[in-house]
This record gives structure tokens, C-alpha cells and sequence, in this order.
């Protein structure tokens, strides 16, 4: 064969380079991101295992062994009903997790939808929409969350509801924005040239397009959501005994920060640790993924 | 030879905040079945939009098609509703964009791309669409289809992009390719492979084209017809070679002396068409060429516009040469 023939087959051959391997090349390359996700992958295994394999229940009270330090029976110490902290600590990441990730779901159902349907739809329903979202905006969230959680209820899951119920907005105006640009380019008037209905052009070529900053935003509304639960949990409106919550937890520890401190201490440490985990990952995330950072 | 798309007086005008532009007005032009027409013409003379709205993309608000009729096979396509608009758009008159490098979607497939336009609107299921779209890739000259069609748009180069847009575009056999610019963002040797490309395959199909250009080498070799554009209206109409060979409008003949030529001995300098082209907000009363012609009489500043034909099938727009032919 011909020597254009085969470079030809030599060029067709070449590994593949998605635009999501891509980023996630880039992603690896950014110590803070890589750290943040290994934390959260520990986190997130530690959450699953700690409380399967531990010898206490997290709900397990000894009352011989109250208000203990940390020992090696119990690496974390025991809080005032004799519960071994290090079990709770890691049921309660159970809860933090399962508080993020659902709430980003009920956040990405009603927010992308909605976005993607204001843009769409433009006009009147887009300013009407738009200026809703707006009003949800001016609201103090905490203040939001409490309100709807007055209505709906004190279930875990009307938690998730609740805090998914107030922040959606930002989804919604962020979908929105891009949708609008996006509309603009070319291959979306090529895309109607061949006749696409614009439902279909929205779904199909709009929104995977703005995939990246969504994903971002996401990574970003996790360690919030958690941190309103622990919020919430705090001031005693939150997730209810005997499911551990951190917030519970550093609640629970506050009265006795003088004389058994690590009862606060170590949830506390904990939320930090996750919720800026989060925050690693969210930033190497939204270097990866924005083509006008890419080098 | 029966006609396939007819434009009549169609006016396009757009409204923005400093007024009303006049885009394209009062502008006719036809293609016969299998024919290739070419719309000519420097930028921002309204070519495009013209194109665009025979299938009505012009978008509504600021632009607006005011007028005309766009008889394509027998209906007029400004009348349809937006659901049959959508059936013609892609299945009986696809276009090919100036812009290879963002025509296409960055984070779907090639292949994904090229099998939308055939469930849409063959109804074809996934498989056989795929199938379909690998017969494509060949037939524009992308080997390997098999390969390619899981390929992203960035790992091909321009012009084989623009070989991709010509697959989407032929997809479904339309009559009609508006082909906007289709080679103006690749290089020359690229040009006449895909031009020579699109030829081949229109003249095989049988398939009409509307080739929007400014380069009239282009025009020369490709077009049966050429019309002219200067200001949103048709300025001079004719057989190519009567263009080329016999310009009338001083427009036309400030435009051929302006490009290069290989079949003439060579001149010293090129030249330009002195001045700007017209605001078209507030486009001068008479001849839009007016101001910037050498020819022009007082008569010019008041009328023209008026397509008179100067010989068999040759139509042109400007008063002084008409007057010449009347008397002359």
C-alpha cells in the first residue's frame, strides 16, 4: 500500500482524548484537587465501613464508660451516654454524605429544568421565572430552610427536600446564563439548519455543553448543603436522635467543651476537613473543566 | 430545466436599537432543478441573511423577513407553520456554514452529530443511522468512518470538518444546499478539494445548490447563474459567463478588476472600489452604488434599482448602462 495510505491508518489509530479524559488529566495534575478527592473518597469508604465493622453501635450506650478521652478502646473517646465518638463520627459522615449528595439531586431536578426551560422559553415566562428566582436569592438561606422545614416536617428526607427546596436557584440561573450563550453559536443554528426542534437542541447540544460549570457548581453545593444539616442539627431542628448528625454532635459536646473538649472537637475537625475536601475538589474541577483556563 | 426555489421580492430588515436595517430588499433570484447559483457579493451586502431566510433562521426579534415569497416546490415556505418549516429545514434544503471549527458541537461525536438529522427526519433507528453515516464519511472522503464516528470534532482538522458538515448537509438527499462561505475558513488547496467534492456529489444526487461566496474565482468555475449583490439588493444577474466575460453594473466591473485574474496578461496594480459601503439604516434614495461610482449622472442619485435586461438572460441594475442600451 501506499505510504499516504498508511499514515493515514496510523493517524486513525491514535488513542482517544475526550474532552472529559481531558479534564480529568488536568485534574490529576492539581495536588489540591487530587487531595481533596482522595480525602472525600476516605471519607466516603470510612462512612460505609467504620460503622459496619465497629464493635459498638453507633446508638450503643455504655453508661460504665461516660465522658472517656481517647483511648484504644475507644480512639475517639465515648460522649456522655458512653457512645463510642469514633463510631458516631463516622455514621454521622453517613449522614453528611447522604445530606449532600441527595440535596444536589433534588437541586439539579428542579434547577436544571427550570433553567434550561426560562431560557428556552424567553420572553415573559423567562422574566418571570427569572425574577422568582431572584426573590429566592434576596432570602437569607438558613432562614429559607427553616421555614420549609416548618411546613414539611422533621424527616430526614424533608431535610433533603428543604435545603434542595432553597437551592436551586443558583442551578437554575446558572443553566439559564449558559443556555443563553450557547443559543448563540454556531452549531446551534447548525443544529436547527437541520431542522432539530428546540426542545431538542436545549437537551441534546445545549446542555451537555454546559455540563462542566454545572458539575462544578455542584461540587460546590455539597459541603454547603452539608453544612446547613450541621447548621440545622446545631440549633436542634435538624436530623433527630438517635441518627448521628455532626452538628447534633458538636451541639450535644458544646456543654461540656471545658471538661470532656474532644466531644466537639472531633466532629467539628471532621466538617472542616470534609467540607474543604469538597471545596479541593470543586476548584481543581472548575480548573479542569473551563476551556478558557486550559493551557 | 424546472424551477426549484423561487425568492420573490423578499425583504429582510432587522430591527436594532439605532433603527431600522435594511438587509436585504426587494431581492429575487431562482434556482433551477440541479442547478448551482452563486450569491456574490462583499460583506454585510445581505447575502447570508437572504439564504437564511428562505428557511426562516433568521432570528425573530431584531430581524424580520417583511416581505416576499419563497416558493420552494410549490409552497411558499415564509407561509409554513414552524413544525413544517422544521420538516423542510435539514431534510429538503440543508445548509453548510462558513465556520468549520464551531459549526459543530465540541463535546458530542461526529458520530452522533451526523445520525441526528437521520432520525430525525428518515426515522431511522441508532444502528442504521450509524451505518448510514459511515457510507457518508466515505463518500466525502473521511476513511476509516467506522473509526471517526466516535471521534470528537477536535481531532479533525478544518477542512475535514467542512467534509463532515457536507456529510450532515447531503444526510437526508435534499434538493437544495445553501452552502454559506463553505470554504472561506480553509486554505486553497483545501477549497478546490471540497468544492470539486461538492460538485461531484450535488451533480450526482441531482441536488441544487446556493453557493454564497465573495470569492468570484469560486464563482467562475462552480455556478451556472451569478447574482450580484451590493447594499441588500441584487445589483446584476446573469449566465456566469456574461458576468465574467461582459460586466455590466459598475459595481460588478469594480469587483473583477479588484480580485487577481489567471486567464489575463498581468496588470501592475489591482484595483480597489473606492469608498465604504452604504449604512444600510439609511441607504441612499437612489442607486446604493451611487456615491462611490464613476459613472454615476444626477440621475443616479434618485432612481435606479431597477433590473433591466441588457442582453438575453443579463439583467443590471444601473441606470446609466440601461440608458445606453436604450439608446445606444
Amino acid at each position: 500500500m501506499s505510504m499516504a495510505e498508511d499514515a493515514v491508518r496510523t493517524e486513525a489509530v491514535r488513542p482517544h482524548h475526550t474532552l472529559w479524559g481531558d479534564a480529568f488529566i488536568r485534574l490529576r495534575r492539581n495536588r489540591l484537587a487530587v487531595i481533596g478527592g482522595i480525602l472525600v473518597l476516605l471519607i466516603a469508604l470510612a462512612a460505609i465501613f467504620v460503622p459496619i465493622f465497629s464493635p459498638y453501635g453507633f446508638a450503643q450506650q455504655n453508661l460504665d464508660a461516660i465522658r472517656e478521652g481517647p483511648s484504644w478502646s475507644h480512639p475517639f473517646g465515648t460522649d456522655e451516654l458512653g457512645r463510642d465518638v469514633f463510631t458516631r463520627l463516622f455514621a454521622g459522615a453517613r449522614t453528611s454524605l447522604m445530606v449532600g449528595i441527595f440535596t444536589q439531586v433534588i437541586v439539579l431536578a428542579i434547577g436544571l429544568p427550570i433553567g434550561a426551560a426560562a431560557a428556552y422559553a424567553g420572553g415573559r415566562a423567562d422574566n418571570l421565572i427569572m425574577r422568582f428566582v431572584d426573590v429566592m436569592y434576596a432570602f437569607p438561606d438558613i432562614l429559607l430552610i427553616i421555614l420549609i422545614r416548618a411546613i414539611l416536617g422533621g424527616s430526614i428526607y424533608m431535610i433533603f427536600l428543604a435545603i434542595g427546596l432553597v437551592a436551586w436557584v443558583s442551578v437554575a440561573r446558572l443553566v439559564r446564563g449558559q443556555i443563553l450563550s450557547l443559543k448563540q453559536r454556531d452549531f446551534a443554528t447548525a443544529a436547527k439548519a437541520m431542522g432539530a426542534p428546540g426542545r431538542y437542541i436545549v437537551w441534546r447540544h445545549l446542555l451537555p455543553n454546559s455540563l462542566g460549570p454545572i458539575i462544578v457548581l455542584v461540587t460546590f453545593g455539597i459541603p454547603r448543603a452539608i453544612f446547613a444539616e450541621a447548621a440545622l442539627s446545631y440549633i436542634g431542628i435538624g436530623i433527630k436522635p438517635p441518627t448521628p448528625s455532626w452538628g447534633t454532635m458538636i451541639r450535644d459536646g458544646y456543654d461540656l467543651i471545658f471538661s470532656a473538649p474532644h466531644l466537639v472537637l472531633f466532629p467539628a475537625i471532621a466538617l472542616g476537613i470534609l467540607m474543604l475536601a469538597f471545596t479541593f475538589l470543586g476548584d481543581g474541577l472548575r480548573d479542569a473543566l473551563d476551556p478558557r483556563l486550559r493551557r | 430545466m424546472s424551477t426549484l426555489l423561487e425568492v420573490k421580492n423578499l425583504s429582510t430588515y432587522f430591527y436594532t436599537q439605532d433603527g431600522v436595517v435594511k438587509a436585504v430588499q426587494d431581492v429575487s433570484y431562482e434556482v433551477a432543478k440541479g442547478e448551482t447559483i452563486a450569491l456574490v457579493g462583499e460583506s454585510g451586502c445581505g447575502k447570508t441573511v437572504s439564504a437564511l431566510s428562505i428557511v426562516r433562521l433568521i432570528a425573530e426579534p431584531p430581524g424580520k423577513i417583511v416581505s416576499g415569497q419563497v416558493m420552494f416546490d410549490g409552497t411558499d415556505l415564509l407561509k409554513l407553520p414552524q413544525d413544517d418549516i422544521r420538516e423542510v429545514r435539514g431534510a429538503k434544503i440543508s445548509m453548510i456554514f462558513q465556520e468549520p471549527m464551531t459549526s459543530l458541537n465540541p463535546v458530542l461525536t461526529i458520530g452522533r452529530q451526523l445520525t441526528e438529522a437521520l432520525e430525525l427526519h428518515q426515522r431511522m433507528n441508532k444502528k442504521e443511522a450509524l451505518k448510514e453515516a459511515i457510507r457518508l464519511l466515505k463518500l466525502v472522503g473521511i476513511p476509516h468512518g467506522e473509526r471517526r464516528i466516535k471521534d470528537y470534532p477536535h481531532h479533525f482538522s478544518g477542512g475535514m470538518r467542512q467534509r463532515v458538515m457536507m456529510a450532515m448537509a447531503i444526510s437526508c438527499q435534499p434538493q437544495l444546499i445553501i452552502a454559506d462561505e463553505p470554504t472561506t475558513a480553509v486554505d486553497v488547496t483545501i477549497q478546490a478539494q471540497l468544492l470539486q467534492m461538492i460538485r461531484e456529489i450535488t451533480d450526482r444526487l441531482g441536488t441544487s445548490v446556493i453557493l454564497i461566496t465573495h470569492n468570484l474565482g469560486i464563482v467562475a468555475r462552480y455556478a451556472s447563474r451569478v447574482y450580484v449583490m451590493y447594499a441588500g439588493r441584487i445589483v446584476e444577474h446573469g449566465p456566469a459567463a456574461a458576468i465574467y466575460h461582459n460586466p455590466r453594473h459598475p459595481y460588478t466591473v469594480g469587483l473583477l478588476a479588484s480580485v487577481p485574474r489567471l486567464d489575463e496578461a498581468r496588470k501592475m496594480r489591482l484595483e480597489p472600489i473606492k469608498g465604504q459601503p452604504p449604512d444600510l439604516i439609511a441607504p441612499p434614495v437612489g442607486c446604493a452604488f451611487c456615491p462611490r461610482c464613476s459613472q454615476a449622472d444626477s440621475q443616479c442619485q434618485t432612481n435606479g434599482h431597477q433590473l433591466v435586461e441588457v442582453e438575453p438572460g443579463h439583467f443590471t441594475a444601473c441606470g446609466v448602462v440601461c440608458k445606453e442600451a436604450r439608446y445606444g
